[in-house]
């Protein structure tokens, strides 16, 4: 039992931890992007103050929507919350890797998104269809590159759970097989089309013709969108997360003292800050694929990874 | 198990007796199937809680010694507790559909034919020598066919019934083949003797695989088989349709994994890989299909092809692991196999009593004319969902817990085979990740179209909510559906005396740790426990109830861009699916056609006809010149069968003396 509220004390912990710092992600991203087009950019904190005031604003739903509606947004909070837990972020253990591995995190993500789309569904506005129908789309024909990717990087640990995944990948330092190479390759891609990056979804636009995940929360406002907006931020970064530990395992404690702590925050806010200059950059320099040319960019991806589980295991 | 096939029986006659009687005659027939179904149920558990295998002997025949019996292995009984969960929530809900839904002239036939079908898989279940199968195997597919024609009067169902049944018989007649040449190797009828592995050898027995596998397929409705299954499964009542597809399904699995997996020796390693390419294949069609299908128990149906094949997927990985000496990676396909045979009799026969309830409410089936049913029917809609989650296998449910196990295999099994082969494997969990993704896509299309928003037709808005006789099921097979999902430790537990009894495969112990987990076995890294998870995701919500706690004060119309919102500007289920269809176009060979009917300028249409279909390719590149084949062949055989008697005679001549010519010959 002790064991059992130890995990739980740390999975509180650090879901809060990460739930604080993802809107600042945001904040990053946004000020970096503009720094490319050479604006000056909304402040640093900006995400923290649109949060707070959406928080704080009258809850108005449409007459049309039911219960599932009101749902859809506090599922997606709660996935991308319990996806937080089953993953290791500062330390080489995640709070509740007992629970499960990498397909119970691809499992909970996807149930947020099964929430989100239906309730997108709910308000009648051909709006929310067509940004649900495409989320949906895009979800589809990431998920086998996902998990190819996934299945890459677990085999040379060995593991499918993200505990001792990263602690093996821990020991054994950063590796700079090719297979490495390809396999970060195929889920950075990934990783955008999941997130809704350019080039597969533009998150600063409200155009008809090329909006995806915004369509299917336009309909909501107030404390609704906080909860849809915080929980992006912390998907997110939770993938960032996720790369980090399977391609750079450096830095990261693998016991708990004040000076490891101390390096792993550090080595995880650098790491993470890279991959999301990363993400700006590609974002800033690519437009924003036609839908129906996400297949062949995700294609590649799955390609990639199929050949780095070629070139490792062959 | 006689108890249970003689109040079936007693059950029919009872039936038939108060016949005239609608009303009598369901709470009649449906009581003892639910009866019958609990002493199957009871019997089952026995079996699999003790590991002794229970048999006896159903006739005798005096002159040829032929003996008729049965023997619950722990593999039947598995089967038959599948089918006792499913089966009689499934008959409580026919009392109350069968109401409404089947003329009450045809209550009676429909009554027997519905204890007729379960006695019948019972009895395949069970049968224990070659002779009593077949008939049981017979008996089922032609109940089966007498449900799927209870609408005769409509010639889709006729057609239906018809196309069921010359597939089926194309089955029957490959396992008849394939039984007769087993057993005229054996020298016996009995199973105990037949399927032992070592009656045939060589290419004989490549021979018999490719048989058993086209004859059972044909039942589990895998692709390129399964042309019946999508026109049969919605022609038929919907409380038959779920029993169709969590139970009738389950016949062909079972066959396969008596034959095909365990009873023709070890396996060589390409009949693995080709059922695990048949399984894939199966799984990533039929969620296409269902994703673009229109009519919600077509789509279901679908469904169930796509559900055929993630099962025989993991039945190839087993195979493939026996093939190669892998006991324990054997263990956890079948035990991912078996687990999700169970799981989607639940979801299945849950959707489809949904559907049945959806259908009855709003004398529809088509997707495009519901909308909106959710504040209709607010229970159909809350199972409806329930379903829907565990089906594209979303943790914490039940559907979940099974694909997670088939992963488990797909990675150990490119980890433990060696060679090119094992490419194979990350293969199959791409197909596999991309299926239940694609079913994601499917069922909240399902699910949104037909209970969001506003009602699409006048029949959908004023759809009445089922009666409590048909809900009740529902809610005990959504319970279902949750419970298997957080205790898959309990499931699996019971499996491990199942896969005990099975040739060539490890008992898997380690597999469950506590009835609350799963975990993968040797060593044990990765595991999973669901309970955790739903623990996890409900302290989520609660801050998220938390810290949007203002109460809902105002309630607005959705803005419609300035137009008047309707039914008619809500995205569709066509629309829905549209991306994905333009996606996959070279599955789907789409052809639409756009009329626009203009009477001043051809930029101001009065009216858009649209009409879109996909190809149906199996039909129109297979079938259609396979039977233009068959007919042209009878058509040259209607030289030999004039009708002429002298003919005839001289036929019989000829034989004659042929065949005394031959006999002479060899003696």
């Amino acid at each position: 039992m002790g064991e059992a509220l130890r995990a739980a004390v740390f999975a509180v912990l650090q879901a809060a931890l990460l739930l604080a710092a993802a809107p600042l992600l945001h904040g990053v991203i946004k000020k970096m992007k503009a720094a490319f087009q050479t604006r000056q950019g909304p402040p640093l904190l900006q995400s923290y103050y649109d949060i707070a005031k959406l928080l704080r604003k009258e809850p108005i739903r449409s007459e049309t929507t039911t219960w599932v509606y009101a749902a859809g947004p506090r599922v997606y909070f709660a996935t991308a919350v319990a996806a937080t837990t089953l993953v290791p972020v500062f330390v080489t253990a995640a709070p509740l890797e007992a629970v499960g591995g990498i397909l119970l995190l691809v499992g909970t993500l996807a149930l947020g998104r099964f929430a989100l789309a239906s309730a997108a569904l709910d308000t009648g506005s051909p709006f929310g269809g067509m940004g649900s129908s495409r989320e949906m789309t895009i979800a589809a024909l990431a998920e086998p590159a996902l998990m190819l990717g996934l299945f890459a990087s677990a085999l040379a640990a060995g593991s499918l759970n993200l505990g001792t995944l990263v602690r093996g990948l821990a020991e054994q330092g950063p590796s700079l097989h090719p297979s490495d190479l390809l396999g970060f390759a195929s889920l950075f891609i990934i990783l955008i089309a999941e997130s809704g990056r350019v080039p597969v979804d533009n998150p600063a636009t409200h155009l008809e013709l090329t909006m995806i995940h915004e369509a299917m929360v336009l309909e909501y406002a107030g404390p609704d969108l906080a909860l849809v907006e915080w929980a992006s931020a912390l998907k997110e970064l939770l993938y960032l997360t996720l790369l980090a530990d399977l391609f750079a395992p450096i830095g990261i404690a693998t016991t708990l003292t004040p000076a490891t702590a101390l390096i792993a925050v550090t080595a995880w806010s650098m790491k993470v800050f890279l991959f999301a200059f990363g993400v700006t950059l590609v974002e800033s320099t690519n437009a924003k694929l036609r839908l129906f040319r996400v297949p062949e960019l995700v294609a590649t991806s799955l390609g990639l990874g199929f050949l780095a589980l070629a070139i490792r295991f062959l | 198990m006689l108890i249970a096939l003689a109040i079936r029986l007693f059950t029919i006659v009872a039936t038939v007796a108060v016949a005239r009687r609608p009303a009598i005659c369901r709470v009649v027939s449906m009581g003892g199937s639910i009866l019958a179904s609990a002493i199957t149920g009871w019997l089952a558990v026995r079996v699999i809680t003790s590991r002794a295998v229970i048999d006896g002997v159903l006739a005798r025949h005096a002159a040829s010694g032929i003996v008729f019996g049965y023997a619950v292995t722990p593999l039947s009984a598995w089967f038959l507790m599948v089918l006792a969960l499913i089966a009689a929530p499934v008959a409580v809900y026919s009392i109350g559909y069968f109401a409404h839904a089947v003329p009450a002239s045809r209550t009676a036939t429909t009554g027997v034919g519905f204890n007729v079908l379960l006695g019948a898989v019972e009895l395949v279940f069970v049968a224990s020598d070659v002779v009593t199968f077949l008939f049981a195997w017979e008996l089922m597919t032609l109940a089966t066919a007498a449900l799927v024609a209870t609408d005769h009067e409509e010639r889709s169902s006729r057609r239906a019934a018809y196309l069921y049944l010359v597939m089926s018989h194309v089955g029957t007649g490959c396992l008849v083949a394939g039984f007769l040449a087993l057993a005229s190797r054996a020298g016996s009828l009995s199973f105990s003797v037949l399927l032992t592995g070592d009656t045939v050898s060589g290419s004989l027995r490549h021979v018999l695989f490719v048989l058993f596998f086209v004859g059972f397929g044909v039942k589990a409705g895998l692709i390129p088989l399964h042309v019946w299954l999508p026109e049969a499964h919605p022609a038929a009542p919907s409380s038959v349709s779920a029993l169709m597809s969590a139970v009738l399904i389950t016949t062909g699995l079972y066959g396969l994994l008596r034959l095909c997996a365990f009873g023709l020796g070890v396996p060589s390693l390409d009949w693995g890989l080709a059922v695990m390419g048949v399984g894939a294949l199966s799984a990533i069609l039929g969620v296409l299909y269902a994703l673009t299908e229109n009519d919600v128990k077509r789509m279901l149906a679908y469904s169930t092809i796509e559900h055929a094949g993630i099962i025989v997927l993991g039945v190839g990985v087993a195979m493939m692991a026996r093939a190669s000496g892998r006991g324990d990676l054997a263990a956890v396909a079948m035990a991912a196999s078996l687990y999700h045979v169970l799981n989607h009799a639940a979801f299945k026969g849950l959707l489809f009593l949904g559907a049945g309830g959806m259908a009855m409410g709003t004398g529809t089936r088509r997707i495009e004319e519901f909308g909106g049913l959710l504040r209709r029917l607010p229970w159909t809609g809350f199972f409806f969902l329930v379903g829907a989650l565990a089906i594209s296998g979303l943790p914490p449910l039940n559907g979940f817990a099974s694909e997670w196990l088939l992963f488990q295999a797909l990675l150990r099994g490119f980890a433990s085979i060696p060679g090119l082969v094992r490419l194979n494997f990350p293969i199959g969990g791409a197909l596999l990740a991309l299926t239940s993704a694609l079913a994601a896509a499917c069922f909240v299309r399902a699910f949104g179209i037909s209970f969001l928003a506003l009602p699409r037709s006048r029949a959908a808005a004023e759809a009445p909510e089922s009666p409590a006789l048909m809900l009740v099921p529902q809610g005990y097979l959504a319970a279902l559906c949750v419970g298997l999902g957080l205790f898959p430790g309990i499931v699996l537990q019971s499996l491990d005396r199942v896969l005990a009894s099975l040739p060539g495969v490890q008992s898997p112990v380690a597999l469950a740790p506590s009835s609350l987990a799963m975990a993968s076995p040797r060593d044990v890294t990765d595991g999973v426990v669901p309970l955790g998870l739903a623990v996890a995701i409900g302290g989520g919500i609660i801050v998220g109830l938390l810290l949007a706690a203002r109460r809902v004060s105002r309630r607005v119309p959705t803005w419609g861009c300035g137009g008047e919102l309707t039914a008619r500007t809500e995205y569709t289920a066509t629309a829905f699916s549209k991306p994905l269809m333009m996606m996959f176009r070279a599955v789907y060979r789409p052809t639409r056609e756009v009329e626009a009917m203009a009477e001043v300028s051809p930029y101001f249409p009065t009216e858009v006809r649209f009409r879109g279909r996909i190809e149906p390719t199996f039909e129109r590149y297979i079938y259609t010149p396979l039977a233009l084949a068959v007919l042209r062949v009878a058509v040259g055989l209607k030289v030999l069968q004039a009708g002429s008697l002298h003919a005839y005679l001289a036929y019989v001549l000829v034989l004659g003396v042929l065949l005394l010519i031959w006999l002479g010959g060899s003696i």
